[in-house]
């Protein structure tokens, strides 16, 4: 009954003109990131950061939010349209929208994909209102044990589902960690790794880096690499008609999806990416006629475009009730967080229940939003896609260098930006993943305080982190977790080595 | 060959890291110091590195990837570098038309006058958007 009140509470401040303008605002330039192949939803929202410093701090936060759920909106757009998936997490939805697209449904594969998003985005967003409030209370009694176990943990099945080799996302981890204790020491108050630099004392700005890794890296690749846009049909407001066929075929693996979404989205890793891909297999095995898969299924579309819209509510939920980001999204939400001065977490609920709770409600309204934007306007949004990138990358390019000045005004800014905008290019041409780079970065000083803290609280005994409950458990799904992946990696090696000597 | 060098690149970089750390003070286990996790995470680094750089030299495997126009991208390297040499030299406005022409120019936008006029259309629009609307001091 409580949190129906300070849910309500939120609509009341979610509705606010500013607010709700912000919601508006993130929802659009959210699809707009989506639907424009050339960026992604960390870059947009790392190059938006300093443009929210003049904002009220709950309105640039709804803002933000809107931008990382609305993008998964936008990304169906392309994968169903040309083949070329706006997000990761639409990568799956090509498989079958583009086949509906060649036949003549890509209208209603658009429609079934929007409407199924909206339908399972307030499914994650109806779990977020539940399960945040007690999860945010019982880690109050979080100590730096707890802390530890969580961010280690988490950055370790992290490694495992980031969809590249393990042993390379461990290592950007790793080097986010590093990257992380550079700056004065919190504990002893020791300046680490700055060689006098009096700048780089308070650490690298995450803002910087990320505008760096993901927004000058993507402008620098998508202008040096010689690709040709493809050509983009057009579709008109009758098209996007699903028949009745269609609807029936795709209500339960939209609530499916909307389901193993949440689910999926409560682990550490690119949730809305793993979620869609379960999704698709799930609806696979549940279809009766799965060999239409591949082929323009319906059920291909409404199923993992649902999911990873779910995913996307989920992974607020470690965010905002323990301050850990798990995923590239929420660590770029968290620098946003930051620089309002808001430090997210288990306190978050009580001392800012209107930014918590409003920002909650406008998740609702902002999926709402979504869908009556997105579906009339898809014709603009077809119009857009045939932006040259030639023209559209030199004004991020800028708008990007602008907006990391004004962050300290300070040409030194600009280059680290451009120092990291290069290894960002180079990390993606050489399938190194920089999503948990950002994330070893935003967790790193947690691990610290929390293993330093702990370890002094344990009297040095590694034992006692494992016999506390809280912190025991935790750490115990950890080496779990590892052993599984050790014995299913060791099979599947003997398993390749019979058949080699077969 | 590029994974090779980036790999190698990294590896370096965190060996590096480890001799710095290792000037710090480690601690004890029951009282931990300043660099107790840099250690920790340099070894961790290190070792991970040589395994992937090991990995990488065994495996005959590379990476499926775009082509890239190498020239574009030193020529867009150097204009980023331009930009923020002059940028505090010739002010925003100037700086910013110079950088957005040449950017317009290697990135094959047909012409003179159109790249010509985008340029300083957008950046007299960048230049009241920041300057008066946003209010940042700019040079």
């Amino acid at each position: 009954m409580e949190t129906l009140a300070m849910l309500l509470h939120g609509f009341y401040i979610s509705i606010m003109p500013a607010n709700l303008l912000a919601c508006t605002i993130g929802a659009l330039i959210g699809t707009l990131v989506g639907v424009l192949p050339g960026i992604d939803t960390i870059s947009a929202i790392a190059l938006l950061l300093p443009f929210s410093y003049g904002m009220d701090s709950t309105a640039a936060l709804i803002m933000f939010a809107g931008i990382y759920y609305g993008s998964k909106y936008g990304g169906s757009t392309t994968a169903i349209l040309i083949n070329v998936p706006g997000e990761a997490a639409s990568v799956v939805t090509c498989i079958d929208g583009y086949p509906m697209a060649q036949k003549g449904r890509g209208g209603a594969a658009l429609t079934v994909a929007a409407i199924g998003s909206f339908i399972a985005g307030t499914i994650g967003v109806i779990g977020l209102t539940l399960f945040a409030p007690p999860l945010a209370k019982a880690a109050l009694a979080f100590g730096p044990p707890e802390y530890f176990a969580l961010a280690l943990v988490g950055l370790i099945v992290l490694t495992k589902l980031t969809g590249t080799s393990a042993l390379k996302s461990t290592f950007m981890a790793v080097t986010g960690i590093m990257l992380g204790t550079i700056g004065l020491d919190s504990l002893s108050g020791i300046s680490r790794f700055t060689f006098g630099i009096d700048e780089l004392d308070r650490g690298f700005n995450l803002s910087i880096l990320a505008m760096g890794i993901f927004g000058i890296g993507e402008i620098l690749t998508v202008m040096a690499e010689t690709n040709t846009q493809s050509s983009i049909p057009s579709i008109r407001l009758r098209d996007l008609y699903p028949t009745s066929e269609e609807c029936r075929r795709s209500v339960a693996p939209i609530f499916r999806g909307g389901i193993i979404g949440f689910l999926i989205g409560l682990l550490p890793g690119p949730a809305s990416t793993i979620s869609s891909f379960a999704s698709y297999a799930l609806e696979k095995r549940c279809s009766k006629n799965p060999a239409e898969f591949g082929h323009g299924a319906i059920e291909g579309v409404a199923g993992p475009e649902s999911a990873n819209n779910s995913a996307i509510s989920a992974t607020m939920i470690p965010l905002l009730t323990l301050g850990l980001p798990f995923c590239g999204g929420t660590a770029i939400l968290l620098s946003g967080f930051m620089i309002h001065g808001i430090i997210p977490g288990p306190a978050l609920i009580t001392q800012q229940p209107d930014l918590f709770w409003g920002l909650i409600a406008s998740m609702y309204i902002g999926n709402l939003l979504l869908l009556i934007i997105n579906l009339p306007l898809v014709g603009i949004f077809v119009q857009l896609l045939k932006t040259p990138l030639n023209i559209l990358m030199p004004l991020v390019a800028v708008l990007t260098l602008t907006g990391a000045y004004s962050i300290n005004n300070s040409v030194f800014d600009l280059m680290w930006i451009i120092f990291f905008g290069i290894i960002g290019f180079f990390l993606r041409r050489t399938g190194l993943e920089p999503a948990p780079l950002i994330i070893g970065i935003v967790v790193g000083p947690e691990l610290e305080q929390g293993l330093v803290q702990g370890l002094i609280i344990c009297n040095g005994s590694i034992w006692e982190l494992f016999t506390r409950p809280l912190s025991g458990t935790i750490l115990v799904l950890g080496i779990l977790f590892i052993l599984y992946n050790t014995i299913s990696w060791h099979s599947k090696v003997n398993h390749l080595q019979k058949e080699v000597r077969s | 060959m590029t994974e090779k060098i980036i790999t190698l690149f990294f590896l370096l970089g965190s060996i590096v890291y480890l001799y710095l750390a290792g000037q710090l003070t480690f601690g004890t286990l029951q009282s931990p110091r300043s660099g107790f996790l840099p250690i920790l995470s340099g070894v961790t680094a290190v070792v991970v590195a040589l395994v992937l750089m090991f990995n990488q030299l065994r495996s005959k495997k590379s990476i499926p990837k775009n082509n890239v126009d190498w020239t574009k991208f030193i020529f867009i390297l150097i204009g980023l570098l331009f930009y923020i040499t002059i940028f505090n030299v010739i002010g925003y406005f100037s700086a910013t038309f110079i950088f957005l022409f040449y950017l317009f120019k290697i990135t094959d936008t047909t012409g003179w006058l159109l790249p010509l006029m985008m340029a300083a259309g957008s950046s007299t629009v960048f230049y009241l958007l920041f300057k008066y609307y946003l209010a940042v001091t700019l040079p």
